[in-house]
């Protein structure tokens, strides 16, 4: 029990003694490690208890929200107490009969082992094993650099509609950054699987791979040029490439933008939005999926949400808020990083679907233009849907066929320009792990998709 | 349980288990806010949060372990936790709980407002109905808003080194929408405060601002001489400035490593680390391991004076400390930061800057530099949008461009910057920047 249960109803009742018309507590604790490779040792180990509890009430559309890492009765009362002064209207008597049935959650992520239940000498010999095994792979790798991670995140939501839940969810991942350096010059390569799943994560993936793959990656970067500046054809592959609809076209779709008039994609439900090759699905569910969970951070159970079928804009992606704002239903994307956030509307695991090309026809298709085989972050401004992502590992493609590395590229573009340029979809659906930063904090989200082209995009290089 | 309780049962926890050298590192902080949309206020937010970290040395090892829930059997956990990790550290390091310097500077910054929630509620208001009031034009999504927020910093060890600092700031914003004929366009303006002509022309230029990029046009690929903005400019520091950390250079992860002494910057280029500096709500007279703070040049007019050290790699590479032994927070470890860290303004207006460029563009957003940039390389290729400037006078507005280069060879090829200095504000890391003019960069357009 992360706080006593017994308190809650008379907290939501203080923090509804504003003149609510809805309350809600959601009280977390997690325990996470990580562990930091520099130098050819263990640098250093993280060990944090985070602890606390968010209290938010709503009137209409109106939201206070209040947070405290003392929870207390005392300190639960105090933060509903905060919560209904704030609300600033007439004051009522306090709610006496909030009855929370408890629900039980049917745990879709199985985890075989606990990260508590394993040593932390187990958890540096893994990091230690990729590590090394990046720096022992070329003698121009001059340095790695790693982080071991692993999260253990319990909820309880409570709210007075009667709902009390609780749920756990865990996540590993691995991330290896390698560089090479010759004449005075540095470049870098990554790679950084995840996964919503125990100690197991790490019989799925090989510590040694996760290594290497990065250290190429930064031999690959140190023996090319920059790239070309200009617009240009490009295909882009599978994996964390996906990031250019996450960016592109995902948080333009998120309530948090979308029910305040603040996307590009605003009153287009049900309009041609995308190339007709594009289905796109954000899915919650996926089983240990990096961004999966069994209830969001409202309560709600996740779900599998298509967004874009055929090119036509099906859904959005809705919190609590965003419902009351647009009219429309929920739809399992509140999230946030910890109580010390409201939750806001914000994406799962997020894909372009499969599509009905080869891939081998995306490349041979391609006269001159760049072929983004890795992908790094990005950002939009969801108004104007102006976004940019940078390429990690890309190669020149003339003729039909992938030339040269070139290093330094960045792509930039509009979401709804450039959901009509994607004129070719892959087979090779496959996904990357990233943490996405938006209003309500750093959540772990899963981007995808197959290999792309995209028919002319900029392509901001040198 | 208030800190005081909890230091007590991690003491005696400490001693229970035979320590002689531990840190104790606390933070509680208090914030609230209120935000607008369309005529009222429509989020209001408050939040109270502490939490502590535990380091300790044991078998001469350094381990961390920190807790947000102040209970007794958790705080002797800790001590545990703490010991446990330090087993796990592979450590050359020669780990050190400090023992105080010989002074520390005194604050002059003033103690942090008592703000009541009324007064938030009344500023994000009126700041929402003066940008409505700047345009027709204006339209629902655009957002006002206040915030205050305190911290109370406490570190306390074994060698008996008491710390206390206690900081704050209150600020507000205008994220002004507007839509013309069909196309919009936003300006995010913020301020630390409540008063003065910054604060009281945040509405209109937040208005005007997105007014001015109506009919942003591409511009064509090549070469341009670049004005880069205070702010956007401030950003770019923020972003690389961790190839200023002597542990970066120490590990090979910054080029500037072996560069002491060296000229790495134009002439014009003086980078200061002034952690009292005057005017600075944040100022702060010792660093996360209680070593006394203070100011100095790390680049004076071109040359490379000196990197930032902690403790531990000072004494690995046979210097002393500068007092920039950072900690973000009690749940992460000690790591190198500055503190306020600003390019030194110049002499010339902006206007003057521009002057001398005949065919360039002012570039006044930045986007997606967590990406964009490598610091470890020094790349980097970045979204834009700005204004031509046409012989050495603003022109239209441009977007949808990269600017793309390498921060080392702009730091020497920075032909010269503005005296206008725009700092950021409100956390212990902060960064200035005057207005910076680099010729011949490579942008993608059209």
């Amino acid at each position: 029990m992360i706080i006593n249960e017994k308190i809650i109803p008379e907290v939501l009742a203080v923090a509804m003694s504003g003149g609510a018309d809805f309350a809600e507590i959601f009280a977390q604790r997690s325990r996470t490690n990580s562990i930091n490779y520099l130098g050819g040792k263990i640098d250093n180990i993280s060990d944090n208890v985070i602890s606390g509890v968010g209290v938010r009430a709503f009137i209409g559309t109106k939201t206070v929200y209040a947070s405290t890492t003392d929870i207390s009765r005392e300190g639960l009362l105090r933060c509903a107490e905060s919560v209904a002064a704030a609300m600033g209207e007439s004051r009522k008597t306090a709610l006496s009969n909030i009855v929370l049935t408890p629900t039980a959650v049917n745990n879709a992520h199985t985890v075989k082992t606990y990260p508590s239940d394993v040593e932390t000498k187990v958890k540096a010999d893994i990091l230690r094993s990729a590590c090394s095994a990046a720096k022992e792979y070329d003698s121009l790798i001059s340095q790695c650099t790693g982080t071991y991670l692993d999260v253990d995140r319990t909820i309880l939501v409570a709210n007075t509609e009667g709902l009390l839940v609780t749920d756990r969810k865990i996540r590993t991942r691995l991330i290896v950054s390698a560089v090479a350096s010759r004449d005075g010059e540095n470049q870098s390569g990554m790679c950084g699987p995840g996964a919503g799943m125990g100690m197991e994560f790490f019989d799925t993936i090989s510590p040694e791979e996760t290594g290497k793959h990065a250290a190429r990656q930064a031999i690959t970067n140190l023996k090319a040029d920059y790239c070309p500046a200009g617009q240009m054809t490009v295909a882009i592959e599978n994996g964390f490439g996906g990031v250019i609809f996450h960016e592109a076209c995902g948080h333009s779709l998120e309530a948090t933008q979308v029910g305040v008039g603040m996307s590009e994609m605003c009153g287009k439900l049900g309009q041609k939005i995308a190339n007709e090759k594009i289905t796109a699905i954000d899915d919650g569910t996926i089983v240990n999926g990096w961004g999966s969970s069994n209830i969001d951070d409202e309560g709600n159970p996740t779900q599998r949400n298509v967004l874009i079928e055929n090119g036509i804009l099906k859904n959005y992606m809705i919190d609590r808020l965003g419902s009351r704002r647009m009219g429309m239903p929920m739809t399992g994307n509140s999230r946030r990083q910890n109580y010390g956030f409201e939750p806001t509307s914000r994406m799962t695991n997020t894909f372009i679907d499969n599509g009905s090309d080869k891939n081998e026809d995306i490349i041979a298709s391609i006269e001159y233009g760049l072929y983004a085989k890795e992908m790094g972050g990005g950002s939009v401004n969801p108004l104007t849907g102006a976004f940019n992502f940078a390429v990690k590992e890309g190669y020149i493609v003339r003729n039909g066929k992938i030339c040269e590395p070139v290093r330094g590229a960045s792509l930039i573009g509009t979401g709804s320009q450039i959901l009509e340029d994607i004129d070719m979809v892959g087979q090779n659906l496959a996904t990357g792990q990233g943490m996405c930063g938006s209003s309500s904090g750093n959540v772990p989200t899963d981007v995808g998709q197959p290999l792309i082209r995209v028919s002319k995009i900029t392509v901001g290089g040198r | 349980m208030n800190f005081e309780k909890a230091r007590e049962i991690l003491i005696s926890a400490a001693k229970a288990a035979e320590l002689t050298e531990y840190e104790i590192y606390y933070i509680q902080s208090e914030s609230v806010a209120a935000e607008t949309l369309k005529d009222e206020i429509s989020s209001f937010s408050s939040s109270v949060e502490g939490g502590i970290s535990f380091r300790c040395i044991s078998n001469g090892k350094m381990g961390y372990a920190s807790s947000e829930l102040f209970e007794k059997e958790e705080m002797e956990a800790l001590v545990k936790r703490a010991i446990s990790n330090a087993e796990n550290m592979d450590g050359d390091d020669v780990p050190e709980i400090f023992r105080g310097s010989e002074s520390y500077p005194k604050p002059t910054h003033k103690a942090p407002a008592d703000i009541s929630a009324a007064t938030l509620k009344e500023v994000a208001l009126e700041l929402q109905k003066k940008t409505y009031g700047e345009s027709e034009y204006v339209a629902d999504g655009t957002q006002s808003g206040a915030f205050v927020s305190k911290m109370d910093v406490a570190l306390s060890n074994s060698y008996g080194l008491e710390l206390r600092n206690t900081l704050g700031t209150c600020g507000s914003y205008v994220q002004a929408v507007i839509n013309r004929n069909g196309e919009a366009e936003s300006e995010f303006k913020l301020c630390e405060g409540f008063e003065g002509e910054k604060y009281d022309s945040m509405s209109k230029r937040a208005v005007e601002g997105a007014l001015e990029k109506l009919g942003a046009t591409e511009v064509d690929s090549g070469k341009y001489d670049i004005v880069f903005s205070a702010k956007e400019m401030k950003s770019m520091l923020s972003t690389f400035s961790s190839v200023f950390s002597g542990k970066m250079a120490h590990e090979g992860l910054s080029l500037l490593a072996g560069k002491v002494g060296e000229k790495i910057a134009a002439d014009c280029i003086t980078i200061v680390d002034d952690p009292m500096r005057e005017g600075s709500s944040m100022q702060t007279s010792f660093d996360g391991e209680g070593v006394a703070t203070y100011r100095k040049n790390v680049i004076e007019n071109g040359v490379l004076k000196t990197l930032l050290y902690d403790l531990a790699t000072a004494k690995k590479v046979g210097v002393v400390s500068t007092g920039n032994g950072h900690r973000g927070s009690y749940t992460s470890p000690v790591s190198i930061a500055p503190y306020n860290f600003y390019i030194k303004g110049g002499e010339k207006t902006r206007e003057e800057l521009m002057a001398g460029v005949e065919k360039g563009i002012y570039i006044t957003e930045l986007k997606g530099l967590h990406a964009g940039a490598n610091a470890v390389t020094g790349d980097f290729s970045i979204e834009s949008a700005g204004f031509l400037i046409e012989n050495g006078k603003l022109g239209r507005a441009v977007k949808s461009f990269t600017v793309a280069g390498n921060f080392f060879e702009m730091l020497r090829s920075i032909e010269d910057i503005s005296s206008n200095v725009d700092f950021s504000f409100g956390s212990l890391t902060s960064f200035g920047s005057p207005d910076a003019l680099v010729r011949n960069m490579s942008v993608a357009g059209k």
